[in-house]
């Protein structure tokens, strides 16, 4: 059982977490050459009115104060408006909007990883030193060494200007116009019961969910092989098997669970990358998430947003390590101590 | 809530306030249907049709483009991107005629410059697309909201097209009566009616200004389209027509406003047909739509300029006019043009592009001439050569469609005449920054024209727009008030007498006049190295038609006709 300490313990720990990143982010964003205010004001405007900008924004206070004024922003999580990529917006509200998309690249990408990795690692591990092993962890390799950047255009050329079966970008068709009410489309298309549109969305989705899954797949294959192969040869499985256990049976019930612990820390740290590749895959599929906001902000010297932006990651990335941490405590309560 | 969600309650709201003809059965549909079909990799089977609640034969235009619109407000941007979209909802009371650089009616069907007095006749009978009726006062509280700090409404986030179009110009502006407008002019200054027809000063609803409406995501305009969906989280934009517009109908039912980043992308998606008209074609892109039978290029003139500046404030070679004229004959220009913008862009030789009245023809491009070049160093002191950084962006413009391989050509052209160049590349918003400092030695740099008068060529781009240092043809950076657009730091005092008589002069033809002279003194003292007036370029699909290339004021959606 988990105790409440140690939860509230690693929740506290986000506070340090959080200052040190806001400030890094700070830190480099004011050390980055261009100034905002002459991005705002435009090729157009006068130095006069360039100046009038930097002052409206604050952007002309000595750097101690804009500092202190950011970090209460941080505690508040209200990160002002965006400059440039949604001029006016309120950054909270972009990152409402975005989130979404990001999470459910993420969390399909994840699952078609856990979908296909899983078994295939527990596979070769079962079939070690086969045909079926070689081939296994030929594969994983490959998809581990294959960046995302390559695989994507190299998928896009295949599947749509080759063959034209799947589209090249975009969440959904342009004919489609869904209400957001949870901003993840296949659950939108769902609720307003458009199946079309439903299944536009799946189509377009395919593809950057492969190309996110691949790394997945590969990297969770070769871990649960591993772990599998491990656990095989422990004592406890042997006297199971000489206990007149089934083989299957005993993979499942003794092996499962005790591979599972350092594969769940794998799925929970490649969360975080699974962020990071939902960016590469966002801006390859063109796919209008945190990723590709991000990158746009910076391209635009948006400060608010790119603060959001990379706050929003590192909640999300400690969140998801606690999780982890929680699962396995559970798996395994002598992590707890 | 979603601004997806906002624009929808924002719908039913106007349905229920603005009566019938503002309603339409439409407008509750979520699924529209693309009308032309064939949307091939989208899944789509033929069955979208009956996803529109009015009955599958809705006729949607779909206008690909490489960007998002960042707000729909026109007072808070100076972004073409964003004046594609509000051109659409929003008219000023004057427009560029399609397709061309001369003035038609819009809003106001009449109008007259005498001296510093501009009258407007304005057009009765004209509905807002919040329900309300277009009077003079309506653009009197949109010039209010851009400019005037006393106004309770003022738009603090107004762009730097506010002073630069309106605000430096207006002293007064009165209305005698709901269709009549009389504005006083700081000045004579005769651009201002082409400032009128700008995007940035299109009329907005006085009732959506005094009222509660957040104008970045919502469009209260009187033009041909309406806004229906700004759906942020997808990059696009839904316009539908407005019934109750003043001219003549859209032909189309719907506009939808594309997002493809990348150029090749954005070509293949109009190729299969996913799209009707893109812009921002590269030449690799142009080729894809080339090779294909189901979609054209079209070309027009553009209305810009891309130059290299010397930067006379800051390096002293560049102050003896032998050796811009040198550096001028010792860059291959022709090459540049035709080897790396590869048939989208002609050979500049002066600052007034060729589509504009004031084009001096008698002028030509400086040659390639590497032995003159060498000469007028030599007779200029500089024959050992010198050494100079030139800065550049490094993403592609329009003016500009591969700005690496421009400063390699420049750098390999002037090491041929001893001039070594070390180039300086840096991501836009740093070089935007780098330059307006004046801390460049020379930039390549361009411009596109806001109002399509050479004004905003000769006055913006090389007048120093303060007083300088009797007979020096250059003023120091951190002059007051000094015009940083001039990224040249040029300041000769002929051209200046001349591009001030031409802003004072509402005579047509003694102004074109003015500005070939201006012209002439430019090309011969050469504080650029003229590069290039790039061509407009759009894909159209063939289902297309009565479509115009505009280079200005565009794109003019609402007359096109779909198969």
């Amino acid at each position: 059982m988990v105790s409440k300490r140690f939860v509230l313990k690693r929740l506290l720990m986000l506070f340090p977490v959080l200052f040190g990143v806001a400030t890094v982010v700070f830190a480099i964003l004011h050390l980055s050459p261009g100034d905002p205010a002459v991005v705002i004001a435009g090729e157009r405007a006068s130095q006069e009115f360039v100046n009038q900008v930097r002052a409206d924004l604050g952007l002309d206070d000595p750097l101690w104060q804009q500092y202190v004024r950011f970090l209460g922003e941080v505690a508040t999580f209200d990160f002002g408006q965006s400059y440039q990529v949604n001029r006016g917006a309120e950054v909270s509200q972009i990152l409402a909007d975005r989130l979404p998309i990001t999470i459910e690249l993420a969390l399909l990408g994840q699952l078609a990883g856990l979908l296909f990795g899983l078994p295939l690692g527990i596979l070769s591990a079962v079939k070690q030193d086969t045909w079926t092993d070689h081939l296994t962890r030929i594969g994983a390799l490959s998809g581990i060494s294959i960046p995302i950047y390559w695989s994507g255009p190299l998928l896009i050329l295949l599947f749509a200007q080759f063959l034209g079966l799947l589209p090249t970008s975009g969440r959904i068709g342009s004919e489609y116009f869904v209400e957001p009410v949870t901003g993840l489309i296949l659950v939108d298309t769902l609720l307003a019961g458009n199946i079309a549109a439903f299944r536009s969305a799946v189509i377009h989705l395919l593809l950057p969910v492969i190309v996110l899954g691949i790394y997945q797949m590969a990297l969770l294959s070769r871990m649960m092989r591993s772990s599998m192969v491990e656990v095989i040869r422990q004592d406890y499985m042997r006297t199971a098997r000489a206990k007149g256990q089934g083989s299957k049976i005993t993979v499942m019930k003794h092996g499962l669970r005790n591979a599972f612990i350092p594969v769940i820390t794998v799925i929970g740290i490649q969360f975080g990358s699974l962020l990071g590749g939902a960016v590469l895959t966002e801006t390859v599929f063109e796919i209008n998430g945190i990723g590709t906001l991000l990158v746009d902000a910076i391209n635009r010297s948006d400060y608010p947003v790119v603060q959001g932006t990379v706050l929003v990651f590192a909640v999300l990335y400690t969140l998801v390590n606690l999780g982890v941490d929680l699962t396995y405590s559970v798996l395994d309560p002598r992590i707890e101590q | 809530m979603s601004r997806n969600t906002t624009e929808t309650s924002r719908r039913s709201f106007l349905q229920r306030a603005g009566g019938a003809t503002v309603a339409t059965a439409s407008v509750t549909s979520l699924a529209g249907c693309g009308g032309d079909g064939g949307d091939g990799g989208d899944g789509g089977d033929g069955s979208n049709g009956s996803n529109g609640s009015d009955g599958g034969d809705t006729t949607s235009l779909r206008y690909g483009r490489g960007a998002h619109s960042s707000t729909l407000d026109p007072q808070n941007t100076t972004s073409g991107e964003v004046a594609k979209v509000t051109n659409q909802a929003y008219e000023g009371l004057i427009a560029f005629q399609p397709g061309e650089a001369s003035l038609t009616e819009s809003l106001a069907t009449d109008w007259s410059l005498d001296g510093d007095s501009v009258t407007l006749t304005l057009r009765e009978g004209v509905s807002f697309h919040d329900g309300s009726e277009f009077t003079a006062d309506d653009f009197i509280a949109t010039y209010r909201r851009f400019v005037d700090d006393d106004y309770e409404y003022h738009f603090e986030d107004a762009s730097v097209y506010g002073p630069f179009t309106l605000g430096n110009w207006i002293d007064s502006i009165e209305a005698p009566s709901d269709y009549e407008l009389s504005i006083t002019l700081t000045q004579t200054y005769a651009p201002f009616l082409r400032n009128l027809a700008m995007f940035a000063a299109v009329v907005i609803s006085q009732d959506a200004i005094e009222g509660d409406t957040n104008l970045g995501e919502e469009m209260v305009g009187t033009g041909p389209f309406q806004l229906e969906t700004l759906d942020d989280a997808n990059n696009r934009i839904r316009l539908t027509a407005f019934d109750d517009y003043w001219g003549e109908a859209p032909n189309v039912d719907e506009v939808l406003f594309l997002t493809r980043g990348q150029n090749s992308t954005r070509a293949q998606s109009l190729v299969e047909e996913e799209l009707d008209i893109i812009d921002g074609l590269d030449p690799d892109s142009m080729q894809i739509i080339e090779g294909s039978d189901t979609a054209e290029n079209r070309t027009a003139t553009g209305i810009n300029i891309g130059y290299m500046a010397f930067n006379l404030s800051r390096v002293e070679a560049f102050r003896d006019r032998r050796v811009r004229r040198a550096i001028s004959y010792a860059i291959d220009t022709q090459a540049i043009v035709e080897n790396i913008y590869s048939g989208i862009a002609t050979q500049a030789d002066q600052p007034i592009p060729p589509a504009l009245f004031g084009h001096n023809d008698d002028i030509s491009p400086y040659e390639y001439d590497p032995d003159q070049a060498q000469s007028l160093l030599e007779e200029a002191g500089y024959g050992d050569g010198f050494s100079f950084s030139l800065t550049t962006f490094q993403n592609p413009r329009g003016y500009n469609p591969a700005p690496l391989p421009t400063a390699e050509t420049i750098r390999s052209n002037l090491s041929e005449v001893g001039i070594e160049v070390s180039i300086d590349d840096r991501q836009f918003s740093d070089y935007l920054t780098y330059t307006s400092q004046g801390s460049h030695d020379a930039t390549l740099a361009g411009w596109y024209t806001d109002n399509a008068d050479p004004d905003n060529f000769c006055y913006v781009l090389l007048h120093p727009q303060t007083d300088v240092p009797e007979g020096q043809d250059w003023v120091s950076w951190d002059t007051e008030g000094f015009n940083t657009s001039n990224n040249a730091a040029w300041s000769n005092s002929e051209y200046m007498s001349v591009v001030e008589e031409a802003q004072r002069t509402t005579n047509q033809e003694e102004r074109a006049e003015l500005y070939r002279e201006a012209a002439q003194i430019a090309h011969d003292e050469a504080p650029w190295v003229f590069i290039d007036y790039a061509d407009e370029v759009r894909g159209v699909s063939n289902g297309v038609s009565n479509y115009t290339v505009a280079a200005i004021g565009g794109p003019y959606l609402d007359a096109v006709e779909l198969e």
